[in-house]
């Protein structure tokens, strides 16, 4: 099966003020489709490095990234976005929601942020969507009126709305509560059921292994450990 | 983004209604004291002014013999040329104070380069011997005179016969007569005028015109009205501190104004730096970023421009009629909008800078 997201080598450095310490070292790592896969570590393991740079919002130091096939490692910061736009879908922390704009308009403002426009049909698929994961009611409330939850469930309604390969979450539960997260990681694990999509998710959380397919685990900038755990969950 | 962050939006929508209002009062004010200062040319009916040697400023014009307009008469290209005379005075109020004024004298019947509009009476009020009109506005300082009021101009007798509208000088009060008495009034000899006033007949050239006066009367300056007024506005804009002053002003409205966009539009961009992160992490470009500021730029703009000429039409509205020169020609107004847009624009700059250096990695921070 062919990857969704393929690293060679990736690497990262960072100047921390002294000197260049290299937080993600060289990583050898594939992503696939209908799987969700846990990046897991404490706190400053580099967890969050890997996902950027598997996102392209954060270019390597060293080694070559391959979206579905094609390798985007010396693409332009605009042809990076246009990949990001088109190939990733992003569920962040926080929601990271507009306050000024309903959850729709969030949505959709998620699809024309290289435009102005928005596309025909992308309003009727964003409201499926909306019902898909429960939150149908919600199409017209502001963020400051929704909970944890359901914002979380927003930005997941905008990451899917461009019908992504690969869905990247960035610790999605750590701000909510026990009954939310539960809500947001069953949504997140019927959505790599599908097999044209690949999620990957990022935590520190270890209640969220369960829900893994396959868990890495990431010490000092390293793969630990990367082991399928398909039966669970 | 804006409409979350009403308090930062509305600075800088005032920072527009700043620029807006202050330099359109300024330019309002100063395109006041234009019409001022060209006043009886630009209501003289006139095609082509004769004044003294030199004469760059109606209002410093000196004196040329009055003659002069019986040699224009001759020429084929004039239908009239009639002498204005002008002298200054001290007008004596009912309180029996001074007040400094220009007395103005024209020849009946035609009457070119008197009043041209009257609050109260008409031309036909400076047939009579000791007639004499006073602006509308101007009355206050001359001691709020009545019509029938006899008053004295440099000892001598006359009396209120008109009020005239919009007859306001810039070099002094302007006190209307006819030539006779005028030249009684302002001590100005009978073979003298201040200037010649010359109607062309139609059809002719006014190049060519100016050319055989220039023949005509060599020791005398020939000017086209509209040229005399321009030159006389110049005169006052360039050789007097009326300009730099205006000029700082103005300057000074455009500079508050555009502090105000700049840092109002940049605190926005600070304050929603997470919201262009994902945004950018999402998959916005760099030029993305800036269309969206440019946009923001753009609403404050046209917010501002709305505002600001609303507040402006209400100052011209209030000062219309009163003795505070105020005139706003129709093409400054879109002039002046899409320059406060242009400024809009330049002012977003420092926040267009801030919001494309803002890396979408930091969303997921």
């Amino acid at each position: 099966m062919e990857p969704v997201v393929r690293l060679e080598g990736v690497a990262r450095d960072f100047w921390d003020g002294v000197k260049q310490r290299r937080v993600l070292q060289e990583t050898d790592l594939a992503f696939f489709p209908g799987e969700l896969t846990v990046l897991a570590g404490p706190s400053g393991s580099g967890k969050t490095t890997l996902l950027t740079i598997v996102g392209l919002v954060l270019k390597p130091s060293a080694g070559r990234v391959w979206v579905a096939g094609e390798e985007v490692t010396g693409l332009s910061e605009d042809a990076l976005a246009t990949v990001r736009l088109k190939r990733f879908g992003f569920v962040f922390q926080t929601a990271g929601l507009v306050p000024a704009l309903s959850a729709l308009d969030n949505v959709l403002a998620g699809r024309s942020v290289q435009s102005d426009r928005v596309k025909p049909g992308l309003r009727e698929r964003a409201a499926e969507l909306f019902g898909e994961l429960g939150i149908a009611e919600y199409t017209r409330a502001m963020p400051t009126q929704l909970s944890g939850g359901q914002q979380q469930r927003v930005a997941i309604v905008r990451a899917l709305l461009g019908d992504p390969a690969v869905l990247l979450c960035d610790e999605p539960t750590s701000a909510l509560d026990v009954d939310s997260s539960r809500v947001v990681l069953d949504t997140l694990k019927r959505l790599a059921r599908d097999p044209r999509r690949g999620v990957v998710l990022v935590t520190h959380d270890p209640r969220v292994f369960p829900y893994a397919d396959r868990l890495v685990k990431i010490e000092d900038g390293r793969i630990a450990s990367d082991t399928r755990n398909r039966d669970e969950g | 983004m804006l409409a979350h962050d009403r308090a930062t939006t509305a600075g800088a929508v005032l920072g527009v209604v700043a620029i807006i209002f202050l330099v359109g009062q300024q330019l309002a004010v100063l395109n006041g004291l234009f019409t001022y200062m060209s006043v009886l040319v630009d209501h003289s009916g006139a095609d082509i002014w004769i004044t003294s040697e030199g004469t760059d400023n109606i209002n410093a014009a000196g004196d040329l013999p009055t003659r002069y307009a019986d040699r224009l008469i001759g020429l084929e290209d004039v239908e009239w040329a009639e002498p204005v005379v002008s002298g200054a005075g001290f007008l004596k109020r009912k309180d029996a104070q001074f007040q400094p004024v220009r007395v103005v004298g024209v020849r009946p019947p035609r009457m070119v380069g008197g009043p041209w509009e009257y609050e109260q009476g008409d031309n036909s009020a400076l047939l009579d011997h000791d007639a004499i009109t006073v602006d509308w506005l101007d009355r206050q300082e001359l001691g709020m005179p009545e019509i029938g009021d006899v008053l004295e101009i440099n000892g001598q007798r006359c009396r209120v016969a008109a009020f005239t509208r919009g007859a306001r000088g810039f070099s002094g009060t302007l006190v209307f007569a006819n030539e006779e008495k005028a030249r009684a009034l302002g001590g100005v000899a009978d073979d003298r005028c201040s200037s010649i006033l010359v109607k062309l007949r139609d059809g002719v050239d006014q190049e060519a015109a100016l050319a055989r006066m220039r023949v005509l009367l060599p020791r005398a300056e020939a000017t086209p009205t509209a040229e005399l007024s321009v030159n006389t506005r110049l005169f006052y804009v360039t050789q007097t501190g009326i300009g730099s002053s205006f000029g700082f002003s103005t300057l000074i409205g455009v500079v508050v104004g555009v502090v105000i966009i700049i840092l109002t539009m940049y605190a926005t961009v600070l304050n929603r730096q997470r919201d262009f992160a994902v945004l950018r992490a999402l998959g916005a470009r760099r030029r993305d970023i800036r269309v969206i500021v440019l946009y923001q730029a753009l609403f404050i703009g046209f917010i501002g421009i709305l505002v600001g000429f609303f507040l402006l039409a209400g100052f011209l509205f209030g000062t219309s009629g009163s003795r505070l020169p105020s005139f706003m020609p129709l093409w400054i107004p879109p002039v002046h909008a899409l320059f406060t847009l242009l400024l809009c624009f330049i002012g977003s700059g420092l926040a267009i800078r801030r919001a494309v250096k803002i890396e979408p990695a930091s969303a997921f921070r």
